[in-house]
């Protein structure tokens, strides 16, 4: 009747449970946080802290001036990278000389700045 | 005219290689990642296609990079991108998906950019929740519907397999009745090139 050791360790191992956290501020971050050579996070107990950001958090951080930042090492790649990486607040596209450029650069924008006037705006499925 | 064998190697970016220096006032995420570009539409071999495009280890390091590029509906046809961990390439072949699969999605034109921006937020994140499982998600833009595709390490393990099936469909909120197929790596290998019994073994 009893299961044999083999399967009650089986049913022991599964995956292992993590604590999930909101983190809205570095300063929240835990002390015991290290990094490894790729860069990735582990905590000093094995299963522990992960690193968990829910989609409100992620998207308000969209229009921070640290990630309105250009990338410092983008390539320039046509049809890929938006035409013009170079430093460019946002505000002052609109007066790029390029037309053309400006009409692309304000049709990304509109799709880029949408989810953040709502955050919580879902697109429509048809069914 | 022969095509001209152009580019050997695939173009690692040496300035994307080594140790990512973290700023102390960004938000770190759990894993480092790096987006890379293909188009299938060109005559090279798929590692050859690939470019390395950006790399992030920050939530404010992957909004740098995201909003300075193409959403998925202004790329060419055959365009992809694949977003992975620091360490794994988007192949098959790669150590750390060679006993992996992918679940794919077919998503109609109109969503494909707030799906695939859905998916990314999810999975840098951490919204998955499946330790080390996920290796990367891929979007490939088609020309009828485009594919999602999201690259998990074990095919083997079925719980496992269908809990991120679960948590693809609240993520990206999909209709019950979305296509979805869930296939190893080692089965597609077989489907695409069907004389093949191992994983070639050059490139890793």
């Amino acid at each position: 009747m009893s299961a044999s050791p083999a399967a009650r360790q089986a049913v022991s191992q599964g995956i292992p449970m993590s604590r999930r956290i909101n983190i809205n501020h570095e300063s929240e971050l835990p002390n015991d946080l290290s990094s490894t050579p790729g860069g990735s996070l582990f905590s000093t107990t094995p299963g522990g802290t992960r690193v968990y950001y829910d989609r409100n958090f992620m998207l308000s951080m969209r229009n921070s001036p640290l990630a309105r930042t250009p990338p410092t090492n983008l390539p320039s790649i046509p049809g890929v990278t938006v035409p013009d990486n170079r430093p460019a607040k946002p505000d002052s596209r609109k007066s790029r000389d390029s037309d053309e450029d400006a009409k692309r650069l304000s049709a990304i924008d509109a799709t880029a700045a949408a989810p953040a006037k709502d955050e919580d705006e879902q697109f429509q499925i048809e069914l | 005219m022969e095509e001209e064998e152009e580019e050997k190697i695939m173009p690692l970016r040496p300035d994307l290689q080594g140790p990512l220096e973290i700023p102390p006032n960004e938000h770190r995420l759990q894993y480092v990642w790096n987006l890379w570009y293909s188009n299938r539409s060109t005559k090279r071999n798929y590692d050859q296609n690939l470019r390395q495009i950006c790399r992030f280890g920050t939530v404010e390091g992957f909004w740098r990079c995201y909003q300075w590029l193409k959403r998925p509906s202004y790329l060419s046809l055959q365009s992809i991108y694949h977003l992975f961990k620091e360490g794994i390439k988007p192949m098959w072949e790669f150590p750390s998906n060679i006993n992996g699969g992918t679940w794919k999605l077919w998503v109609r034109k109109g969503v494909i950019d707030r799906c695939w921006e859905n998916l990314l937020l999810a999975v840098v994140g951490e919204q998955f929740d499946v330790g080390d499982e996920i290796c990367g998600i891929v979007v490939c833009v088609r020309n009828q519907e485009d594919t999602l595709s999201i690259w998990n390490k074990t095919a083997s393990d079925q719980r496992l397999v269908e809990g991120i099936r679960k948590k693809l469909v609240e993520v990206l909120q999909l209709p019950s009745n979305t296509l979805m197929e869930y296939k190893s790596h080692t089965q597609a290998m077989k489907e695409t090139f069907p004389g093949h019994k191992t994983f070639p073994q050059k490139h890793l």
